[in-house]
């Protein structure tokens, strides 16, 4: 089998523009690879026949862009027509969307091939992608460890080079922080970038789709095709369109970056923070300037988060009731028993935990005493926010205080997992963009990631930054470690 | 019994006449086959989101406006979370924080003068499925899921169910001739819930609400039964729960739908998928000065233009006549044009079931017409004589009146008529002249009769008068 898959979009880009390979050849180098990973289980469904078909089809077709006929896995949270959308959870097991998502039809126009659907936390829920009602994925680089989550799929699907690219979704880390355990690089866009219509809501103020790839180069081009005002979603920006990669192998001399104290305190532990100090020196070195701050709030950030995603959730979930698609309770003896079985079948522990949270959050004189308070802090912390960026280009910390833990540790406490995203969640309560690049290894040879949090929709800058650090670093990022198959 | 005083607050969800529904872009039509309306926004499918119809917010703010009220100028929507199936996302999007207006006042006649009742809040929200229930199931109709409405709430002003009907068709009028809503309570664009209570003191008792109830007529009869039932159960001692009660048209009478437990838990939150909408000075100025003319400034101008007040009262419950009749203000004779569109023009309307838009009077034909009346180059009854032809020909007045071979008899022959009756009713010329005034009237008739109509009333008049006074 050739490995054409191992190559850059570029390079494909070109093979298949002079003739030398054909979009068939990818697809189905991309397949077998994921047959012989299904163990990793990456994917809840997988598109195979209309893959092979679609790939058949572009052949009369002139390769007009970078991406075309570029295969691309899909975060199963993602409506796609005519293909099941399962949110990981039993109660949409079936669902066919007769939809496309927005991010979907941008993709189709530029006629990429969707491989699949990649597992995940059910509805996004959690940051291990256990609480998946098709089991969890496994880390590719060590099967006994977890990806991450929740779009812990799609980090092990282009970290395991099955696929060079995918789509995963960010509310409080989920694109970050499974990055970070999988060695990936991921982007969480600024709140309103890319389009959220047909991704199935979570917490609607926070959710946001991006791309995760296997280098920052590759991160920018997709991020050009899928961002833009979409007049189905009120929360997406109208921005000046623009090339993501314009800064990329630009000299970063000078540039003034802040590390906020909470990001390097003891919540992190020494090996991460290790990593971490090594990248503050490499970019000194460079001639950046790297002051310790203190970001007011943040170490609120995922109190806030559980009040405000939670209460949202509760919202956004309720529509899963039996009566009109997805699961549905079999003969009820009454409309009361419809409801309570359904969603008590249908959803996973995770899931109805977090609803309610949520509804309780909301009730009556709760909503005061929690919910308003709560989004009064959101605005504090997006004030302090964005008077840091008033002084500093960047804000930087590591993605995770850890590296992947086992697979197999049973989490008693609910309230722990939260911590996982502990240094990602207050970027989503401010709405920034932030994104996760790998940074080095642990002892246990497993990747740790810096993440970068940049100005409101100052993507462009951070991938120049996160360009630069990758090419000085230059991590061995294959888990194959250079070994066949 | 009557040292009772009844108390009664109201509210009124009207459907918004918009081309699409609040949300989504499918259609909002009444009437079409169930869930031929509807698209995956409107059915709550997971991924979709409300985008938000301008054209929907702007009725809104008119019936805002016309309602007195101050308006939120930065507002946004909230979530309304309650389980029910006719409720597609589980949760309605509605104005709970930011209505739309506030603190507004619709004012009623009574029998001691005008009477301020006071509106709490105007919003906007989207509507819910048609629920159609059978004996072993219940279907649903999403064509109404999204339809845009305001709901208008009331403080608890009025006292008597007469109030009430007078505050409802006050409502209605305002919101009908603000071109907000078509207001058709059978058709279910508009609803009344109507909140009663009855006490010996000023401190409010219990309150029942009355849903479903389908006519502002039956709304006086839902409170006066409230009145009474409540009454009869203080009497006896008896104290009840707040509850909801349907109105039933078949008996009259209000069944019990449920009591009201605790209050209500809706879990409100500002609705996430829609930034605030900002309403500035300039629009608001803008649709104030666009409102289309209110019914109490019609009254006024027909009132000045002389028309009666059971006639100004038939036109105002005629919005299409109107709005037709508007067209000819300053330019013709509004008392014989309303005559003629409450008359003969309504009836051939009524006859045929016809609409004055599918007739073939133009502007022009009716303007023409009335001024031939107006000036009596013709009368009623030749009116009469040609309104099919009016209604459905082509042609112009004049070619009409030719055809009946309708024309104004000339000066001489007129004259000639006018003398031969003179000549043979001498007693009458003679009356006339000893100072009976009746005698002018006999010998009009005789010559129009003689004319058969086809001169003009007001030269007779005046060729009469001359030539008897000769």
């Amino acid at each position: 089998m050739s490995k054409y898959l191992d190559k850059s979009i570029e390079e494909l880009h070109k093979l298949l523009k002079s003739k030398k390979i054909k979009p068939i050849d990818l697809v189905e180098e991309a397949f077998d690879r994921i047959e012989k990973n299904k163990d990793l289980n990456c994917f809840i469904t997988l598109n195979k026949e209309e893959a092979l078909k679609k790939a058949k089809e572009l052949e009369n077709l002139e390769v007009d862009n970078l991406f075309f006929g570029i295969p691309i896995a899909i975060k199963d949270n993602i409506c796609t027509e005519g293909l099941r959308t399962t949110c990981a959870s039993k109660i949409l097991e079936n669902f066919v969307p007769i939809y496309n998502a927005t991010v979907i039809d941008k993709i189709n126009e530029k006629h990429m091939i969707i491989v699949g659907k990649t597992n995940m936390d059910e509805f996004a829920m959690g940051s291990c992608s256990k609480t998946s009602y098709f089991k969890a994925p496994h880390n590719p680089w060590n099967f006994d460890k977890i990806t991450g989550g929740s779009s812990g799929g799609s980090a092990a699907c282009v970290s395991g080079r099955l696929v060079p690219l995918a789509l995963g979704s960010d509310t409080g880390g989920s694109i970050r922080q499974p990055s970070s355990h999988c060695g990936i690089v991921g982007m969480k866009p600024t709140y309103g970038r890319v389009s959220r219509y047909g991704l199935v809501a979570f917490a609607s103020s926070m959710d946001q789709i991006g791309p995760m790839t296997r280098n920052v180069l590759e991160n920018a081009e997709l991020l050009n095709i899928l961002c833009g005002k979409d007049p189905k979603d009120l929360t997406s920006t109208d921005k000046k369109e623009e090339d993501f990669t314009r800064f990329i192998g630009e000299n970063i001399k000078g540039m003034k970056i802040a590390v906020p104290n909470y990001f390097v305190s003891d919540i992190v532990s020494s090996e991460v923070r290790d990593k971490f100090n090594e990248i503050v020196k490499l970019l000194k070195d460079k001639g950046c300037s790297v002051d310790y701050i203190d970001i007011d709030y943040i170490e609120n950030a995922v109190t806030l988060y559980q009040i405000l995603a939670m209460g949202e959730a509760s919202g956004n979930l309720a529509r899963f009731d039996g009566v009109k698609y997805g699961y549905s309770y079999e003969n009820p003896k009454d409309l009361e028993e419809l409801y309570t079985k359904t969603r008590q079948i249908g959803f996973g522990d995770e899931v109805k935990r977090r609803i309610m949270v949520g509804s309780y959050i909301l009730s009556g004189e709760n909503a005061n005493v929690y919910y308003d308070k709560a989004m009064g802090v959101r605005d504090d912390i997006k004030k302090s926010f964005e008077k840091a960026f008033k002084k500093y280009d960047f804000i930087i910390g590591p993605t995770t205080t850890t590296e992947a833990y086992d697979i197999n540790e049973e989490f008693n406490d609910p309230s722990k997992s939260f911590l996982d995203d502990i240094l990602v969640i207050p970027v989503n309560m401010a709405g920034l963009p932030g994104l996760s690049l790998p940074m080095g290894f642990t002892n246990n040879h497993l990747p740790v990631g810096l993440h970068i949090i940049g100005n409101f929709f100052e993507e462009a800058k951070m991938y120049k930054l996160a360009s630069f650090i990758e090419k000085e670093l230059k991590l061995n990022l294959d888990p194959r470690g250079g070994k066949d198959e | 019994m009557n040292n009772y005083k009844t108390t009664v607050g109201i509210e009124v969800h009207a459907e918004l006449k918009t081309k699409t529904k609040m949300f989504s872009n499918s259609a909002n039509h009444y009437g079409k086959m169930a869930n031929t309306c509807t698209n995956v926004i409107d059915l709550g499918y997971p991924g979709t989101l409300p985008t938000v119809n301008e054209e929907a917010i702007h009725l809104g703010l008119r019936a805002a406006l016309v309602l007195n009220c101050k308006i939120n100028k930065h507002m946004h929507f909230d979530r309304k979370n309650y389980f029910y199936p006719d409720n597609p996302k589980n949760y309605q999007i509605t104005q709970n924080r930011t209505p739309i207006g506030v603190d507004g006042y619709v004012l009623i006649d009574t029998e001691n003068g005008k009477k301020k009742i006071r509106i709490h809040d105007i919003h906007i929200e989207e509507d819910t499925c048609k629920s159609i229930h059978s004996d072993k199931s219940s279907l649903l109709d999403f064509n109404r899921a999204g339809v845009p409405l305001v709901e208008i709430v009331t403080e608890a002003d009025m006292n008597s169910a007469e109030e009430a009907v007078k505050y409802l068709e006050k409502l209605r009028e305002l919101l009908l001739y603000a071109d907000v809503s078509d207001c058709k309570i059978e058709e279910g664009s508009m609803r009344c819930d109507c909140n009663v209570s009855v006490s010996k003191t000023d401190k409010l008792n219990t309150k029942v609400e009355v849903k479903n109830i389908g006519s502002i007529s039956n709304v006086g009869v839902a409170i006066k039964y409230e009145e009474e039932r409540q009454i009869a159960l203080y009497e006896k001692n008896e104290t009840f729960k707040e509850q909801t009660r349907r109105f039933d048209d078949k008996t009259m009478s209000t069944i019990l739908m449920r009591v009201k437990e605790t209050g209500n838990d809706y879990r409100y939150f500002p609705e996430p998928d829609i930034p605030f909408i900002d309403l500035t000075d300039e629009y608001i100025e803008e649709t104030r000065k666009n409102l289309p003319m209110s019914a109490e400034e019609r009254r006024n101008i027909y009132l000045d233009a002389g028309i009666s007040k059971v006639n100004v009262e038939k036109i105002i419950q005629n919005r299409t006549v109107s709005d037709y009749l508007n067209k000819f203000i300053g330019k013709i004779n509004l008392v014989i044009a309303s005559n003629l569109l409450l008359g003969d023009v309504a009836a051939y309307l009524n006859k045929y079931e016809m609409k004055l838009e599918d007739t073939k009077l133009t502007d022009e034909k009716f303007e023409t017409v009335v001024k031939y009346l107006d000036s009596g180059k013709i009368n009623s009854k030749i009116f009469k004589d040609i309104i099919e032809d009016i209604m459905e020909n082509e042609e112009s007045i004049d070619e009409i009146l030719e055809n009946h071979n309708i024309k104004e008899m000339g000066e001489d022959e007129l004259i000639e008529i006018i003398n031969n009756v003179l000549e043979n009713n001498t007693k009458s010329v003679e009356d006339y002249k000893n100072g009976n005034e009746r005698a002018i009237k006999f010998l009009m008739g005789q010559i129009m009769k003689e004319t058969k109509g086809n001169a003009n009333p007001v030269l007779v008049t005046t060729k009469l008068e001359e030539m008897l006074n000769k």
